[in-house]
C-alpha cells in the first residue's frame, strides 16, 4: 500500500490523497495505478509545475523508473521560482 | 547621430546631459514611444527627447535603454551617492499595454554593491509613467530641500515635500492620496522613499506600490541623495497610438498566460510561497546564513493560507499573484495587515534568521514594506550579523549590548527599525555588504558574507547542489541575483527527463543531473538573453517563457506584439541578440567600475563547506569544475577571458551607443 498526497490544485481530480493498493515497483508504474483510481491524474502530473517525493526525497530526475516499495507515501509538489 | 565627445577628465553631468540631448531625435521613432525626461531636480529644470532609434534596434527599452542613458551619463570618478551620478527609471516598449507587461527599471550606480544598480518593479508606477507620455526619467542634480515631482496629465511641477520628509510607505501614500484627491491604481501612481532612503541605508529600496519595490542595489539611498522623496504621476488612463491594432493578440497572450499550469494553479492561488517545500526538501533552504540548509515545515505554503485573505496584482495583468495578508488583530497597529510575503521574503525573515512562525514572517514583512527595505539585502545583512555574533567575532561592544540570537523576531523588529534611522547598531546594518569595509566589523567576517559583487543574494535558495542556479548567482551583472538568469527549469524533472524538450529550449543539450556542470552555461545564457528581453519590454518575470514554465510568452510572443505595438519587426534570433546586448553594456559598465572575472564567483562557504542535509548532504561547488564553467559560459556569451565583450562585438556596441 502506497500513499500519495496531492496538492489543492489537484484535489478536483484525486482529492488530498490516494491510497494505491496495486503492487507497482517504479513511480512510472504507480502513476499508472493512480490513474486508474483517478481518471486523468496521470495527465495532470504530465506537467512541469509538479515533482514528486518518496518519502520528503524530492526527485529532480530519471522519476518514472525510480524505485518505490509498501508503505511509501510519495507527495507531489508544485515547484517553481520566486521573487 | 553625430558621435558623441569622448570623456577623459570630470565632465559635469549637465555638460553631459546636453551631449546626448544633442544626438537625441526631437520626434518619437515609432508609434507608441514616449519621450525621455531629463530632470535637473537642483535647478528644477527640464528637458526632453527621445531614445534613438538605434539604441532601441540594440537595446529595446525599459533595462536596456537605461543601461545606454547610465553607459553615457556616468562618470565613475565619482561616488554613487553624488548627485552627478544620475537616477533613471524606464518602462518597457510594451508596459502598461500588453497583459502582464506592466514593469520597469530604475537605473544607476550602486551604492550598496558598487557595481550596476537595476532594479525592476511592477504594480502601477511604470504603466502610468508612460500614460502621461514618459518612456525614461533621467534624475540628477540634489534639490535644495525634500522635493515632490508632480506629473499631471504629462506636466511636470515640483512641490516642496519636507512636509512628507520622515514619513514611512504607509503614511506617505494615505498624506499623498488625501493631499491630491487621486485614487491609486485608478489614476494615480507613486514611487517613493521612506526614512530609510532619506537615511542613506543601503538595503533602502523605492517604493512602488504597498509592497512593490525598486529594491536591489540600494536605490532608496540613491534617490535620497537627490532631495527627491516621490514622484507621482495622476492621469487618466489612455489608449496608446500603435502601429497596428494590439488588442486581438493580447487576447493569445493572456489565455497563454492564464492557461499555463504554474499560473492557475499556484501563481493565482497561493503565489510564490509554494517554493519553501521543494527547497527544503532538497537540502537547499538557506537556513542561518547557510551554516544550515533545512528549516520547519511549519512554513510551508499551505501555513500561509489562514491569514490570506485574497491575492493583489499588477495594472492590467490577469495573474493576480500578490497574496494579501491579515494576522486577524494578532497584532493590533498598522502592521495587522498587508501585501506579501514572496518566497524571497519567507526564506529570508523565515529560515535565514531562525524564525520558525508564519506570523513572525508575515509581520516582518509587513514593517519591510512599510519601512520600504529591500527583504532579499536586509535579511542577508541581519543573519550575516547573527553568524558574526554566534561566532564571537562581534560581541555586545559591536551591538551596544543587544543580543543577536536566531529566533528572536522582537529583537530583528527593533533592529529593523534601527536601521532605518540609521540608529546605534542600526548604524552598522545600514551599511549593508559594506560593514567591513566601512570599519565595523573585522576582515574575518567577510569568509561568512553571502555575497556576490557586493550584493546580498536575493533567493533564500542555497544553491551548492544546482550548478546553472550557482552559475547565474556569479555572472548576474547587478550581483548574486536570482532574478536575472535562474534557469528555474532545472529544478523540474519533467523538463530534466525529456532531453529533447530540454535542449530546444536552452538551444543545446544541458545536462539533466542537478548537481552536474556538463553545459549548464547554456542554460543559463538562454535564460539571461530571454529575462533581459522581458525586463526591456516591461513583462513581468514570474510570466516570462523559462523563469516558471517552458509555456509562458517568450520570444516570439513578444516579437508579434512590438510588431503590432511600434511596428519594429524583429526576429526570434534578433531580439535574442537584444537581450545579450543588454548584458555586454552591463558588463561594459561594470568594467568601468573595476570588474574582472575574479568578481564572477561565489561565497566561499559554498566551495568550502559541504552541503550538510538533505538528499545532496555533501555537496559542494568545486573550483576546478566552477571556473571551466565560468569560460565556458564567457565563451558562448562573446565574452574575453576577463568577462567583458570581445572586441569587434564591444565596438559594435560602444557604436550604437553613439560613444
Amino acid at each position: 500500500m502506497i500513499t500519495v498526497n496531492f496538492p489543492a490544485a489537484l484535489h478536483p481530480v484525486a482529492g488530498p490523497s490516494l491510497v494505491v493498493r496495486e503492487s507497482v515497483s517504479t513511480i512510472g508504474q504507480l502513476i499508472q495505478a493512480m490513474d486508474r483510481l483517478a481518471p486523468g491524474i496521470a495527465r495532470e502530473l504530465d506537467d512541469p509545475l509538479y515533482n514528486i517525493a518518496i518519502n520528503d526525497e524530492i526527485l529532480l530526475h530519471s522519476v518514472d523508473a525510480r524505485g518505490v516499495k509498501d508503505g511509501d507515501v510519495v507527495e507531489v509538489i508544485p515547484s517553481m521560482a520566486g521573487g | 547621430m553625430t558621435m558623441a565627445q569622448s570623456y577623459t577628465g570630470p565632465v559635469s553631468i549637465r555638460a553631459r546631459v546636453e551631449q546626448l540631448l544633442s544626438e537625441m531625435p526631437r520626434e518619437a521613432q515609432f508609434p507608441s514611444q514616449g519621450a525621455t525626461l531629463f530632470v535637473d531636480l537642483e535647478r528644477r529644470e527640464t528637458a526632453t527627447a527621445f531614445t534613438p532609434l538605434g539604441v532601441t534596434r540594440t537595446l529595446l527599452g525599459g533595462r536596456g535603454a537605461n543601461m545606454y542613458y547610465l553607459y553615457r551619463l556616468l562618470d565613475e570618478t565619482l561616488s554613487p551617492l553624488d548627485p552627478n551620478i544620475p537616477l533613471i527609471f524606464g518602462s518597457g516598449l510594451l508596459t502598461g499595454l500588453v497583459p502582464s507587461a506592466a514593469r520597469g527599471n530604475c537605473t544607476s550606480w550602486s551604492p550598496e554593491s558598487g557595481v550596476i544598480l537595476d532594479a525592476n518593479a511592477g504594480d502601477y508606477f511604470p504603466s502610468f509613467l508612460r500614460m502621461n507620455g514618459f518612456d525614461h526619467l533621467v534624475l540628477y542634480g540634489k534639490a535644495a530641500a525634500w522635493t515632490m515631482m508632480m506629473i499631471r496629465e504629462g506636466v511636470v511641477s515640483f512641490e516642496d515635500g519636507t512636509r512628507y520628509a520622515g514619513l514611512d510607505n504607509i503614511d506617505l501614500r494615505d498624506g499623498v492620496a488625501n493631499d491630491t484627491g487621486g485614487k491609486w491604481a485608478r489614476n494615480m501612481a507613486m514611487v517613493n522613499i521612506t526614512r530609510a532612503g532619506e537615511n542613506g541605508v543601503l538595503t533602502s529600496g523605492i517604493m512602488a506600490g504597498p509592497k512593490a519595490i525598486y529594491a536591489r542595489g540600494g536605490p532608496g539611498a540613491k534617490m535620497g541623495s537627490l532631495g527627491l522623496k516621490g514622484i507621482v504621476t495622476i492621469a487618466q488612463t489612455r489608449e496608446f497610438p500603435t502601429a497596428q491594432p494590439y488588442k486581438p493578440y493580447n487576447r493569445v497572450i493572456a489565455q497563454k498566460l492564464l492557461a499555463t499550469s504554474v499560473v492557475k494553479n499556484a501563481l493565482s492561488t497561493t503565489g510564490t510561497p509554494f517554493l519553501y517545500k521543494p527547497s527544503r526538501l532538497l537540502g537547499a533552504m538557506g537556513t542561518k546564513n547557510n551554516q544550515e540548509t533545512t528549516w520547519t515545515e511549519g512554513l510551508d505554503a499551505q501555513h500561509f493560507d489562514p491569514f490570506r485573505p485574497g491575492m493583489e496584482g499588477c495594472f492590467r495583468c490577469p495573474v493576480n499573484c500578490r497574496p494579501l495578508n491579515d494576522l486577524h488583530g494578532a497584532t493590533p497597529d498598522k502592521y495587522d495587515k498587508g501585501d506579501g510575503p514572496e518566497y524571497v521574503t519567507l526564506g529570508k525573515f523565515g529560515p535565514n534568521l531562525g524564525i520558525d512562525r508564519v506570523e513572525s514572517v508575515i509581520r516582518l514583512n509587513n514593517i519591510c514594506n512599510d519601512l520600504g527595505l529591500d527583504t532579499a539585502s536586509t535579511g542577508s545583512t541581519l543573519a550575516w550579523a547573527f553568524e558574526l555574533f554566534q561566532r564571537g567575532i562581534i560581541t555586545t561592544a559591536h551591538t551596544a549590548g543587544l543580543e543577536l540570537q536566531w529566533g528572536d523576531a522582537a529583537m530583528i523588529e527593533r533592529l529593523l527599525f534601527m536601521m532605518a534611522t540609521r540608529e546605534g547598531f542600526g548604524n552598522v546594518l545600514a551599511d549593508s555588504m559594506r560593514a567591513v569595509e566601512n570599519g565595523h566589523y573585522p576582515p574575518e567576517a567577510m569568509k561568512y558574507r553571502i555575497a556576490v559583487k557586493g550584493l546580498g543574494q536575493s533567493d533564500p535558495h542555497d544553491a551548492r547542489i544546482l550548478k546553472a542556479f550557482a552559475l547565474g548567482l556569479a555572472v548576474a551583472t547587478r550581483g548574486m541575483d536570482h532574478l536575472r538568469n535562474r534557469a528555474t527549469l532545472e529544478i523540474n524533472a519533467r523538463i530534466n527527463d525529456n532531453p529533447a524538450f530540454k535542449a530546444e529550449l536552452y538551444g543545446g543539450t544541458v545536462s539533466a543531473e542537478p548537481t552536474s556542470y556538463d553545459q549548464k552555461e547554456r542554460a543559463v545564457r538562454a535564460c539571461e538573453n530571454i529575462y533581459a528581453v522581458g525586463d526591456s519590454v516591461g513583462m513581468c518575470r514570474f510570466t516570462t517563457k523559462l523563469f516558471n514554465s517552458p509555456s509562458l510568452p517568450g520570444l516570439e510572443e513578444f516579437r508579434n506584439q512590438l510588431s503590432n505595438v511600434t511596428g519594429l519587426q524583429f526576429t526570434n534570433e534578433e531580439l535574442e541578440q537584444c537581450g545579450l546586448n543588454v548584458m555586454g553594456v552591463e558588463r561594459l559598465v561594470n568594467h568601468r567600475l573595476g570588474m574582472r572575472r575574479k568578481d564572477d564567483t561565489l561565497p566561499d562557504r559554498w566551495f568550502d563547506e559541504p552541503n550538510p542535509s538533505g538528499p545532496y548532504q555533501g555537496e559542494k561547488i568545486d573550483r576546478a569544475e566552477f571556473d571551466a564553467m565560468l569560460s565556458r559560459f564567457y565563451e558562448i556569451s562573446r565574452l574575453t577571458s576577463d568577462g567583458v565583450p570581445q572586441d569587434q562585438w564591444r565596438k559594435e556596441l560602444v557604436g550604437a551607443l553613439g560613444a
